[in-house]
């Protein structure tokens, strides 16, 4: 081949034809499901992992009494459903607030950020691309800490609407802390390092938020303090959905509700705004592929 | 300076420390200052630390007193209990992580090759890696008990001789565990990997410890129960116990027993841990992958 072939082939126009989203998507879980499947021994160790840490806490619950958990409303299942579900539901919220941070760090780290952001693929549809995967491999963690639970012992007490009333508190509990993961994404594309926003409400959610407590337990300025997290309305809706029957014609769950979309509402548009600056920022300064 | 010059500058010999402890000290020295620049990460870690402990403490209000009572360490708070077997898991979990996450990081930061061809030995260099991981987790641990002690008002028994009695259980425990933080070493060096195995390790570490609830409670499954008296930690977290809750001396015949076992461990672990790593070393010299990652 010449070297006016050459050039005449470099420089035609190559038909591009428009991906449509979902494809997009749907590549990017099978390109995330592929590289998580060659840790198998990764995956089998912390699915162990997590069926030990259910175990443990049965094991715990064996020395407690249900009468706490019974007077916070949470009726069916005692002390061990009540600390499961807080169990069950720690992927998403770790994937949601986490996840972002982590896909943009690994990309990072691997120098493949600035290779996939200039290819015909947008942030946004990278970010839900790995969104989707987390959302997957959360979901499978909940059905096999939640298996486990039963098979130990745990009861619910669900009805055809409490479930369905659960499913909405989830996903309202990841639109929620998906607003805190986007917001520190955008901090650590400035700062380029270890987020102390995930880091702070990982440790204040786990104090705070009724995680392994009812709420109750806490003094008035710490229960104040959890008010401001989702967690709290997410894991107080769902745990009245699935350990006393109630659903979303009932106040207490409706209200938390409420409380979840007004958070996600009020905090999305700031965490996008911040991303956007620290996104701009790093391109700015040409640091979005340093680590 | 002419090619002859840097030539001979090249020849000459260096003076060199070749004493191992400088080795040590210069490694030691080396990493906490690394460690010391992380003060974000220090902060956030303490007051993570602070916010477990109260945590705990307020998981313990669920806990019915008499269940507790059945336990064989007196009649004492949940708290206490469950304070001295998250200091101690914490403190054994960072110490071996220690080993295994340093040697992963040079690893993949492809920095083991030029340790490698240093005249620092190995050995001096996990040594000064250890003393720094002893430090920062004893930091951590004197966290997690002061906090508790003080603030949480937790009933354990504190004088000078359950404190050293307690320092010297946490020493013997560590070393009991010294061989599978260098074994780990020597498998990371081939395999380039090893966070898995870790997590496991602490996992079952925990769950089979008794950490958070009365090992009686395994005594209904048999298999757990056995494999629970088959991790040196067991014995530690027992001794450890007995001391704090109960202010059982070292020469008590069931505190003494637990340090017997643990030393046990360690005089079986450490030769195969070493010989595990010496595998591993040479295998990545003759294979050349070392800088491979």
């Amino acid at each position: 081949m010449d070297y006016e072939q050459l050039t005449s082939l470099l420089s035609e126009e190559v038909p591009r034809t428009k991906t449509p989203i979902h494809r997009m998507v749907a590549s990017f879980i099978v390109r995330d499901f592929k590289m998580w499947w060659t840790y198998k021994l990764w995956i089998s160790l912390d699915i162990t992992g997590t069926i030990l840490f259910v175990a443990s806490y049965y094991l715990f619950s064996m020395i407690t009494t249900s009468q706490q958990v019974q007077d916070a409303g949470y009726v069916t299942g005692g002390y061990f459903t009540f600390a499961l579900i807080r169990i069950a539901y720690q992927r998403y919220v770790s994937f949601t607030v986490e996840g972002i941070n982590d896909s943009i760090r690994d990309e990072q780290w691997m120098g493949t950020i600035e290779t996939i952001l200039s290819s015909a693929t947008n942030f946004k549809t990278f970010l839900l691309g790995e969104t989707c995967f987390f959302f997957i491999s959360s979901s499978a963690f909940l059905l096999i800490s939640l298996v486990t639970g039963l098979l130990l012992g745990a009861h619910f007490n669900v009805t055809p609407l409490s479930l369905l009333s659960t499913v909405v508190l989830s996903m309202l509990l990841i639109a929620s802390h998906i607003a805190v993961g986007i917001l520190s994404a955008g901090i650590i594309m400035k700062i380029q390092q270890g987020n102390p926003l995930t880091w702070a409400y990982s440790w204040l959610t786990q104090l705070v938020s009724g995680v392994f407590y009812p709420l109750k337990f806490l003094p008035w300025y710490l229960e104040w303090v959890g008010k401001a997290f989702p967690l709290t309305y997410s894991l107080d809706g769902i745990r009245l959905c699935l350990q006393s029957g109630q659903d979303l014609s009932s106040l207490t769950v409706l209200s938390d509700a409420i409380k979840l979309i007004f958070f996600t509402v009020i905090a999305t548009p700031i965490a996008l705004y911040v991303f956007k600056k620290g996104y701009d920022a790093a391109r700015r300064d040409g640091s979005l592929g340093q680590y | 300076m002419d090619v002859h010059g840097l030539v001979d500058l090249f020849r000459e010999e260096a003076p060199q420390a070749s004493s191992e402890l400088l080795h040590v000290w210069a490694v030691f020295w080396a990493n906490f200052k690394i460690f010391l620049s992380y003060r974000t990460w220090v902060i956030t870690e303490t007051l993570s630390t602070v916010a477990s402990i109260a945590m705990y403490s307020l998981m313990g209000l669920q806990v019915e007193a008499k269940r507790l009572g059945e336990t064989g360490y007196g009649s004492t708070s949940w708290l206490a209990f469950a304070l001295v077997g998250v200091a101690s898991v914490n403190y054994l979990w960072m110490c071996i992580n220690r080993i295994s996450h340093s040697m992963q990081n040079e690893v993949r930061e492809g920095t083991l090759e030029q340790i490698i061809a240093s005249p620092i030995r190995l050995r001096s260099y996990i040594i000064g890696q250890s003393i720094r991981g002893f430090l920062v987790s004893g930091y951590f641990m004197l966290g997690v008990l002061l906090v508790g002690i003080f603030l949480l008002q937790a009933p354990l028994v504190v004088t000078v001789e359950t404190i050293l009695s307690f320092g010297i259980i946490v020493l013997v425990m560590v070393g009991s565990y010294i061989g599978i933080g260098v074994m780990t070493a020597g498998i990371i060096l081939v395999y380039k990997k090893a966070d898995p195995l870790t997590f496991l390790f602490i996992s079952i570490t925990e769950f089979l410890g008794g950490v958070l609830f009365p090992l009686n409670y395994l005594k209904n499954y048999p298999l757990l129960w056995t494999l629970a008296w088959f991790m040196p930690y067991t014995y530690a977290l027992d001794a450890a116990r007995r001391v704090l809750l109960t202010g059982s001396s070292l020469t008590s015949p069931a505190v003494l027993t637990d340090l017997v076992v643990l030393t046990l461990y360690l005089v079986i672990s450490l030769p195969l841990g070493l010989r595990v790593f010496r595998w591993g070393y040479n295998r990545i010299r003759d294979e050349g992958t070392v800088a491979t990652y």
